[in-house]
């Protein structure tokens, strides 16, 4: 029942209430201000953490062109799908993305940063407007766009401009301290290789807010990837497509250059391979194919595979033969066909002998005879440092990876690896440039161009000037002068004019009806394997040369059938180009 | 100012904050002020609700008390209806009747109160006595049970609080409510083997809310980090990131003070706490000064229901409490706990205003004035 002392009891415990209540609001008070004031700047960060999504931006490579500003490698851009981690689980989104694109997306999936995997590559524009059409469905599901190397001469560029590829994850371990992160791209091989540095880029990243699903509600800064540098090469490609058509299907290597400067025109090896298809990356049947395949696309014969020079290396064994004073201009040996010596017979390609020869009828003839008793008289050591000084068998570093030196024999490293000693036999076949001899065309190209400029040999480069991002040319390469070979002025125009009957009246007719003054040497390379390698080389005009080049072609017969016939064709295609410019202006 | 004032100034305070918490995160407010938005129905809802404040505050509480019975009929009836003709929501609970437009539950606050304080003060049995202590027991655990089944553990526990609140302001002993609270204690944790999976994980992630910071702790997470991103001030109106890109769970219900802390930081929060605050102080005040049995219990458990509400709801939005789906009175979307609370109000402000009319007619009490 309800009487006064329980009145005062009820009263005093509202007051227990009143008072439980206070200290309980207290509570809340003390855990808001922990929340909000002491620890407010923490959960702000979490909070960021939330909504603030860094997407990286793959750095944009620069562009390489041509010496006429013509594209041999960019950046294009392409769409890809991807998913930000967090908004769907990846089945789900891949079922629902397989049917808004009524496509199979691959079962696998790559991570491109870390919240981001990448659902498919090079979306179609008619693929982007479905995904726009149903974003709605697609939470967090984004279209982004990516840069994508592109080759426009994809096969003729191949060797020289090379490719780029994703990166593995041994170039990782020692790129990744330079910046490089796991989804990057890097040069394989070429320039794309050798100026990576500078081709390289800038990452970018953007800053997006998104919502609690994914969806990117807001770009909050944008740092757009840009490339830093571009480069200009001193190769043509209009001329270098000429001549790598010109090759037909045949394997081999042409090289143009200017030898007072060093810049290379052309730089073709074939075949080639298309580095689009590398960019995109091969089937592992497709590599191996690539790899086996007995043309050996990959190798750049140009400057990594070696041949036996053939009839060119003649003129480095006259050189020798003026300069040790073995013989003289009027020095002349008879031909009648072939040597003999200790009882055999050393033959003369011209079995019906080519008579009595000076060395400028033996350059222009290419008479073996007079070669075999010049270099009887030599010996094989005084070739070998000749044509040493001219950088056979020695690597000559240019702008380009991997590149290969030739081999230059000599009774030493005979005796040393092969324990056998050094036969007269081995020197004849030394002095007509067969035998252990090998050289890369490259090389050939480079005793070219001394002979050209009388011994100025400068540096070849590939590098014409590079660019920055705005297109301004910010470097320019000089001609370098790498060595000078001190000759006799004589022996330099015995030489010439040697070379110059050539094509007047010796080996080179087939370039007879060229309108300038050409000095060349036709070279026929022995292959035990099959049809003779033909070598065809020289420079025009002859007394005041601008242009050095060299024609290779394996399994082309002698020097003077198709490499001085693609010579007389690449020639007439410069000297009329140069004609339209001229007249241009 | 006298109590009954100053208590509609503070609801009204409250009232006006909630529809500016659910204006702020309401999702299709930019779409304009129609009833398909929650700020929209919010404010009707408060203007429906005032109107019965009105008539709740002019009727004599008294005759409320009469109808004790009725009450507690009326309450379980409308529990049973709702467990057989309940419609439901995406966890499986079914709470409304009438296609989502009446929760029982909720009013079921209101008709427990309002039956303890008629069955207490006009009971046969002596106070703190243990047929009284059984008797009111076995009544209240029906109501109890019915919500606890829905399944509704928060509002259960409200009601269960309820009963244990009457049962300490009419004066039972510390003996008796030893037992009481020893035996619910007892229950409370064999009960946990009743309790539905998702519970289970809701109250292990009170305890490490980081053990599972995306799934059952993400909500206990996601709004401590909005309140403590709202730091002093707050990150300003509508821009708190939290709330509006939707990292908060339940931002117009359960969370609705997490999100507005975000925007208004924690002067904001510590004045919805301090309304609250004064809130229940003043239902403690009118309690103490009212004229008769009845009055006190019903102005004490108001007192108590609104507390425990607010303590819960806020508590659980800071990391103190666990889940348990109490929304926070006045602030939270939802027309039924409005409108309850309206009414709760009214009778508090009836019982201010009837000590002032009927001070004459005064049979028994004890005054501090």
């Amino acid at each position: 029942m309800w009487d006064k002392e329980s009145a005062e009891r009820i009263y005093h415990r509202i007051g227990i209430l009143g008072w439980v209540s206070f200290v309980l609001l207290m509570v809340l008070f003390v855990r808001l201000w922990y929340l909000s004031v002491l620890q407010g700047d923490w959960y702000r960060e979490r909070s960021e953490r939330n909504w603030i999504r860094v997407i990286p931006l793959q750095a944009l490579r620069g562009n390489v062109y041509d010496c006429n500003g013509k594209i041999l490698a960019e950046d294009l851009p392409r769409f890809r799908l991807v998913l930000l981690e967090g908004s769907m689980q990846i089945d789900e989104a891949r079922n629902k993305v397989e049917k808004v694109l009524q496509r199979k997306l691959a079962s696998e999936f790559r991570e491109i940063a870390p919240g981001e995997i990448i659902l498919l590559e090079n979306l179609s524009l008619e693929e982007v407007i479905k995904i726009e059409e149903a974003q709605e469905e697609l939470p967090g599901v984004m279209v982004e766009s990516y840069p994508h190397r592109f080759y426009p001469v994809s096969q003729v560029f191949s060797h020289v401009v090379g490719y780029v590829g994703k990166i593995t994850s041994e170039e990782f371990k020692s790129l990744g301290p330079l910046g490089y992160e796991v989804w990057d791209r890097v040069g394989k091989g070429g320039i794309e290789l050798f100026y990576e540095d500078l081709l390289r880029g800038r990452k970018g990243y953007r800053r997006v807010e998104v919502d609690a699903l994914g969806q990117v509600r807001k770009v909050l800064a944008n740092h757009p990837a840009r490339f830093e540098n571009s480069i200009v090469l001193t190769l043509d490609r209009d001329f270098q497509e000429y001549c790598y058509k010109l090759l037909g299907n045949h394997r081999g290597a042409i090289i143009v250059g200017k030898p007072l400067t060093g810049e290379i025109l052309v730089l073709v090896s074939k075949p080639g391979f298309n580095p689009n298809d590398l960019v995109e990356g091969l089937s592992t049947e497709k590599w191996t194919e690539l790899a086996q395949d007995e043309a050996r696309p990959f190798t750049n014969r140009a400057i990594q595979a070696t041949y036996a020079p053939g009839s060119i290396f003649k003129l480095l064994v006259a050189i020798a033969g003026l300069e040790e004073g073995v013989i003289s201009a009027q020095t002349t040996f008879f031909c009648p066909g072939f040597l003999e010596y200790s009882g055999k017979h050393y033959y003369c390609w011209n079995r019906a002998g080519h008579g009595t020869v000076n060395v400028e009828k033996a350059i222009a003839h290419s008479c073996n005879v007079f070669f075999y008793n010049l270099a009887l008289k030599l010996g094989p050591e005084k070739i070998v440092s000749y044509a040493q000084k001219f950088g056979l068998g020695v690597k000559t570093d240019f702008d380009l990876p991997g590149i290969k030196e030739g081999f230059l024999p000599t009774p030493n490293w005979k005796r040393q690896t092969k324990r056998e000693i050094w036969y007269p036999g081995d020197t004849l076949n030394l002095s007509i440039g067969q035998g252990y001899l090998l050289v890369t065309p490259f090389e050939i190209y480079r005793l070219l161009c001394g002979i050209a400029t009388r011994g100025k040999i400068y540096k070849p480069h590939l590098l014409k000037g590079i660019l920055d991002g705005k297109g301004k040319l910010i470097r320019e390469q000089k001609a370098v002068l790498e060595r000078e070979i001190k000759i006799k002025e004589s022996t330099w125009n015995l030489l010439v004019n040697g070379m110059k009957r050539v094509v007047t009246q010796g080996t080179g007719y087939a370039c007879r009806d060229i309108p300038v003054k050409l000095a060349a040497k036709t070279g026929t390379a022995q292959n035990p394997h099959g049809k003779d390698h033909s070598w065809f080389g020289g420079f025009f005009p002859a007394e005041d040369p601008e242009v050095v080049f060299l024609v290779f072609v394996e399994n082309g017969g002698d020097g003077s059938g198709e490499a001085a016939r693609m010579a007389r064709d690449l020639i007439h295609w410069f000297l009329e180009k140069r004609g339209v410019e001229r007249g241009r202006r | 100012m006298g109590e009954d004032r100053i208590l509609v100034v503070v609801v009204v305070a409250l009232c006006l904050l909630g529809i500016l918490a659910v204006y702020s995160v309401d999702p299709v407010r930019t779409e304009g002020w129609g009833t398909r938005s929650f700020f929209g129905r919010q404010i009707i809802w408060n203007i429906v609700g005032w109107s019965i404040f009105l008539f709740f505050a002019f009727l004599d509480y008294r005759l409320l008390a009469r109808g004790g019975w009725l009450f507690y009929l009326l309450m379980c009836l409308s529990l049973v209806g709702v467990l057989l003709f309940g419609t439901g929501d995406e966890t499986g609970a079914r709470r409304w009747l009438f296609s989502q437009s009446v929760q029982p539950a909720e009013f079921a606050k209101l008709f427990l109160i309002l039956f303890l304080g008629f069955y207490m003060s006009e009971s046969k049995e002596d106070f703190d006595s243990y047929p009284l202590l059984l008797k009111s027991g076995v009544l209240s655990i029906v109501p109890v049970a019915l919500v606890f089944v829905e399944p509704d553990l928060g509002t259960s526990m409200v009601l269960l609080v309820t009963w244990l609140g009457a049962l300490f302001v009419c004066g039972f002993g510390g003996k008796k409510m030893g037992i009481v609270l020893g035996g619910l204690a007892a229950l409370g944790s064999s009960g946990w083997l009743f309790l539905k999976e998702y519970q289970k994980r809701r109250v292990m992630a009170f305890l490490n809310p980081w053990k599972d910071p995306l799934g059952s702790g993400y909500n206990v997470l996601q709004s401590q980090i909005a309140i403590g991103a709202g730091g002093l001030t707050g990150q300003g109106w509508l821009s708190g990131k939290q709330s509006q890109l939707r990292f908060l769970p339940a931002r117009h219900t359960d969370f609705i003070f997490a999100s507005f802390c975000e925007q208004t930081g924690f002067l904001g929060g510590a004045l919805i706490l301090l309304l609250m605050g004064v809130l229940v102080w003043l239902s403690m005040r009118i309690a103490r000064n009212a004229l008769d049995l009845e009055g006190k219990v019903f102005a004490a458990l108001t007192g108590l229901v609104f507390g425990f509400q607010f303590f819960v709801n806020a508590g659980m939005n800071m990391g103190v409490m666990p889940v348990t789906g109490i929304p926070l009175p006045f602030v939270s979307y939802g027309g039924s706990a409005l409108l309850v609370n309206l009414i709760m109000v009214g009778l508090l402000y009836n019982i201010a205003n009837s000590k002032r009319r009927e001070v004459e007619k005064r049979k028994f009490g004890h005054s501090d004035q």
